[in-house]
Order: C-alpha cells, then structure tokens, then sequence
C-alpha cells in the first residue's frame, strides 16, 4: 500500500532527522503537557467547589441566611452583629417555614487534661440535627432541656474525638472550652474527609443559650437555616424574610441588606456561572498553547525541508508523485505532534500529581485530556504539516537534485 | 521500446539554454553527450529524465508524449523507464545501502514479491554483498557510486541515464563504473552519458556533442562494436 510505505519513509525521515524531530516533539509536547494541566487544575477546583457545597448540607427546601451583606461565599464582613435570636423566632412565625436553626460559630481550643486541638465550636438548637440530617452513633444529641437550662454539655464531631481520647470512651468525659468544661453527650457519625481536604467531622457542638452566655458572650448569630415546607415556597419565604430582617434591622431603603443568602439555588448558579468562565479562560489558554505547539512544527518542518531537498529531489528522481511527498511529510508532521501529544499528556500527567501530591494545587485527572489531546494532535500536525508538505512536494525535482 | 524521437524548440527559462535540439536515440544505443559546462547538457539531462518539461517542442518516450504528460504520470514514466545515476552520487545519507537501492521499488505500482531479495541481486551484480548495510558514510566513493548504478537497475528501466557518473571518482574506480556501463549497453540497456570527459565519451559508440544549446556534432562510431566483436 502506497500510504503505508509512505508511512514507514516518514518514520525513518524523523529518525534521520532526530534533532528536528526533537524540537518539534518539545514544542507538541508542551503545549499538550499544558493542556492537561490546566485541564486537571479546572476539574479539581470544580470538584473542591462541588464538594464544599455538598458539604453545606442544603436540601432543595432549605436555604440560609448569613449576617454580613455581600454575596454567597465572599461576605462584605460590615454589620455582622445585627442577627439576634429575635430574628429566628420571626422567621419561625412564617407560614411556610417549617424549622429554623439558629447559629454561633467560634473557632477555639478544646481541651482534654494534656491533649488539645483546635476545632469549629457551633453554638445550635436542637432542631440542627434534624436539619442537617445528620446522625449521632453514640450517646444522645443536644435537648431542649440542655437549650433551657444552658448546660454545659457538647455533641463531637469524629475529628476532635480520634485527637482528645485516642481511643477511650468519650461518653461522659469533661472537655474545657476557655475556662469551663463541658460534659460531652454525643458523638457524631464519621463523614470522613471530602476530596478537596475539608473535614465536616471537626467540629464541636453545643446549646446555643450557652454559647451566648459562657462562651462568645455576644447575642447575635452568624446564621440562620431556615427549612421551609416545600422547595417551591423557597422564593417567597426568601421574599419575606428579607421583608422581616430589612424591619428588625431598622434598614432604611437605601442602605443594603446586612445579610446575604445561600440558596441551593443560587449555589448552583454560581458554581454554573464559574465553570463557564473557568472553561471559557481553559479553552482560551490550551488554544494559545496548542497553537504556539503548531507553529513550532511548521516551522522547523520548513527548516528541515529547505535541508532535506536534495532527499526530496532523489525521491523525485525515482518516481516519488507529489502526493507520495506530500504524504510522507504530513505523516511526519503527524507522527511527531502524536508523539509530543502522548509524552506531553505523560509530562502533563506527572506535573497534576505532583501539584496534589505537594498540596500546591487541586487537580482531578479525568479521561478528556487523553481524548483531546488526541484530537487536536492530529489537527495540528494535519494542519501545520499541509504547508510545507505541499512546499516539499511542488520543489521542481531539477533544482533540488542538483542543490 | 523502438524509438525515442526528440525534438525541441526554444527551449529555455529566461535565456534559451537550448535551441532547436532535435534528437533520435534508439533503443540499445550507448550515447554519450558532450559538451562545455553552461552548453546545455544538464538541461537535456533533465528533460530526457523527465525532471523538466520542454518550454515548446515535444519529447516522445517509448511513443508516449512525455511533454504533455500529468506530474503523476510523468513520475510514472521516471519510476519504470530510467535509471538515474548521478556524479554525487545522491544517496539517502544515513540509510543502508539496502534501503537506498529499494528506493525506486518504493514508487513502484508492481514491486516484486520480495523486494529485499531483488535489492541484493542487484548488490550482488555490482559487486557489493558484503557492503548491505553499510550507510554512503561508511562507503569509499567507488562503492556509493556502485550502489546508486544498483539502485539504477533495480527496477530494470531501458534507460540508464548518467550524468558525469565518473566526475567524482578517481581514474580506478572510473574504470570499474565505465566497464559496468559497457556491460549493460550487452544487456541491450539504452545509455545516455553526460560527460565533458572525452576519454569517457570515448566509451559510447555514438557522442554527440553540445555547445550553446546546439547540436555540434554527431559522431557514430564503429569502434566500440568492433572491440565487442573482439571481446566475443
């Protein structure tokens, strides 16, 4: 077959010609190397982000209120002491709404005689558990009682329990947070660490009425969960809500909300939102690389035509076609960006472990940087090699024999 | 092949580098084509290798007009008709001598059942078996001149053309190619030799003679058959 012996003249012109075929490989390489970088660098952000807001678990009919003004994650950090308890029993009088949960949250020390760690100690009610729907293998959860008497008592999260006990029984320890101690009554089932690193089992739970009275010593809250009956009342309770907290804040019209929701909603319209940007600067990015790739080929493709045209003209000579030129350097063209492409998915490859490995940056290794690469390496060889194949092929075979 | 009839007519680039050349060779002729450099040789050369097209005047091959004939065709007619041995040698540099002679059989629309054996046949008929995979590097000038006269045959084409095929050689090896030439002219090859060497032109039984673009002469020799005849 005419294609396959021009295929093996290709192989054995890149082995002839190794230095070219070395720069061209380089240049494939890292542009393809690049690519699956960026590539992985996009699916592990995406996967963090994906993860965390799992993480925040939302039902579809719930959604929460946070103090501070700003948007989703990213608080503007001003009037934050405005949320107080008075708040959650108005948003509890709606309705639609079926539970609220109101919050503290104060990272601190918990200490346990000689061992300590630090923790997210979440001052709640009771109703958090069924909010949050979230178990608890030993001992009892947090009770109304414990709420109405400020106990000083604490549910674990697995995290604080495997660093303070190492293996004894909790259940009925003493445990102190700043100067007092707290009884621990609970544990909470092991969620275990989310791929991006965040662990929900650190953290520490106790009655919100002794959060206010012994630990932040503050009345106002950083949250509110508020669980309403159905998902489709979801926008007219954010409606009246926003209505209630503009009131009780004394808000004039035009100053903004002190408070900011996280929907399930809006979670996945920001996440929706970013994975388009994010995509759209990983297309832009691996473009330029691949193009930058492309032009290296054409380049040193021409160079090594202009050195190789007596070859050209011998082949010529002994009844080579143009086609028959034209195909053994599109083959090289393609072999050598093939090349590039798999050395540079390897390279790509190693690069996103070691970025996870080191902790420098999330990356998630999917199949599509294989299947791309492919693709556009036998595009850009097609497309940058055509050039100076056509050039090699149309070289008037007198001149080139005798150059 | 009975006749190979060529005539040109102003032919030529910008300046006309041949005039009205007009030329009959037959088959099994030993010709030889002499000349000073810049008369025009190369230029016939080309043309009668069907490297180059005639600028007007036709070139009929084996009674095919090869001057109006497609690219493709044209490398046809150079894959299965001419054997091309050149004063550089113009060997692949950096292939084995094997690989070099396969060359042709590459472009080849029927290439032997086994090309490999074909290859060293005709090693073999120059002399250089023992030489098979040796790259021109590792070749004295003598033998890389044997392998392209190798690579010449393999496809077995009537026509040898050589172009100075001694010019880079010393007078020893000159010899060796020269008598090679003559056994192929007994095995009823048609040559052509280009060469301003007279002593080599010597060998042709027929020398024409080229100055600027134009015939000069046209000698047939008796001389060369009658050293066959005293050979046999």
């Amino acid at each position: 077959m005419r294609i396959f012996k021009n295929l093996r003249q290709a192989f054995r012109g890149l082995k002839l010609n190794r230095g070219n075929t070395l720069l061209m490989t380089i240049g494939v390489m890292i542009g393809i190397a690049s690519l699956t970088v960026i590539v992985a660098i996009g699916d592990g952000i995406k996967y963090k982000v994906l993860n965390r807001i799992a993480n925040l678990g939302f039902g579809p009919e719930s959604f929460s209120v946070i103090a501070g003004g700003g948007k989703m994650f990213f608080s503007r950090s001003k009037n934050t002491t405005s949320m107080s308890l008075q708040d959650a029993e108005d948003l509890l009088a709606l309705p639609t709404v079926r539970m609220v949960v109101p919050r503290q949250r104060k990272r601190m020390q918990i200490i346990n005689k000689k061992e300590f760690t630090n923790t997210r100690v979440y001052g709640v009610t009771p109703d958090w558990q069924a909010a949050r729907r979230w178990k608890v293998v030993d001992g009892v959860f947090l009770s109304d009682a414990d709420l109405d008497r400020r106990k000083k008592v604490v549910v674990l999260g697995a995290t604080p329990v495997r660093k303070l006990f190492r293996g004894s029984d909790p259940i009925g320890k003493m445990v102190r947070l700043q100067n007092n101690y707290y009884e621990v009554i609970g544990l909470l089932q092991e969620k275990g660490l989310t791929e991006s690193g965040y662990d929900p089992d650190d953290r520490a739970l106790i009655p919100l009425t002794t959060s206010i009275s012994r630990l932040t010593h503050q009345t106002h809250l950083h949250s509110i969960k508020v669980v309403t009956l159905h998902a489709s009342q979801v926008p007219e309770t954010m409606k009246a809500v926003t209505q209630i907290l503009r009131r009780n804040h004394n808000l004039s019209i035009l100053s903004e909300d002190d408070f900011r929701f996280i929907t399930p909603e809006g979670i996945m319209q920001w996440v929706t939102e970013s994975e388009q940007a994010l995509n759209r600067m990983l297309i832009l990015i691996s473009t330029v690389s691949l193009l930058v790739g492309g032009i290296v080929i054409m380049n040193i493709l021409l160079v090594s035509i202009r050195e190789r045209v007596r070859e050209i003209g011998i082949r010529r000579c002994f009844g080579a076609r143009r086609s028959d030129i034209t195909l053994q350097f599109l083959f090289e063209s393609v072999l050598v960006s093939l090349l590039g492409g798999v050395l540079g998915v390897g390279l790509g490859l190693l690069l996103s472990f070691g970025l996870k490995r080191f902790d420098i940056l999330p990356t998630l290794i999917t199949w599509e940087p294989f299947v791309l690469s492919f693709f556009f390496c036998m595009l850009i060889g097609l497309v940058f090699g055509i050039h100076p194949a056509r050039k090699a092929a149309f070289m008037n075979p007198e001149e080139a024999i005798r150059s | 092949m009975n006749s190979i009839c060529k005539s040109y007519r102003n032919i030529g680039f910008e300046t006309q580098v041949l005039k009205n050349i007009t030329l009959h060779i037959n088959e099994g002729d030993y010709v030889s084509i002499i000349g000073p450099s810049g008369a025009g040789k190369s230029t016939l050369m080309a043309i009668a290798g069907c490297l180059a097209q005639p600028s007007s005047g036709e070139y009929i091959l084996d009674g095919e007009e090869v001057g109006k004939l497609s690219d493709r065709k044209l490398s046809r007619v150079r894959n299965e008709k001419i054997g091309f041995v050149f004063q550089a040698f113009h060997l692949l540099p950096g292939v084995t001598a094997l690989d070099n002679v396969i060359l042709p059989l590459v472009y080849s629309r029927n290439p032997p059942a086994n090309i490999k054996d074909r290859a060293r046949e005709v090693l073999a008929k120059v002399g250089l078996e023992h030489r098979l995979h040796h790259t021109p590097g590792q070749l004295s000038g003598g033998e890389q001149q044997r392998v392209t006269i190798a690579r010449s045959l393999i496809n077995n084409p009537p026509i040898i053309l050589a172009d100075e095929p001694t010019g880079n050689l010393d007078s020893k090896n000159g010899i060796e190619t020269m008598k090679t030439f003559d056994k192929l002219v007994d095995e009823g090859k048609t040559i052509i030799l280009i060469t301003h060497d007279s002593e080599v032109a010597g060998h042709a039984s027929r020398i024409i003679s080229i100055r600027d673009g134009e015939i000069d002469s046209d000698t047939k020799r008796a001389s060369s058959s009658v050293t066959e005849a005293e050979k046999l």
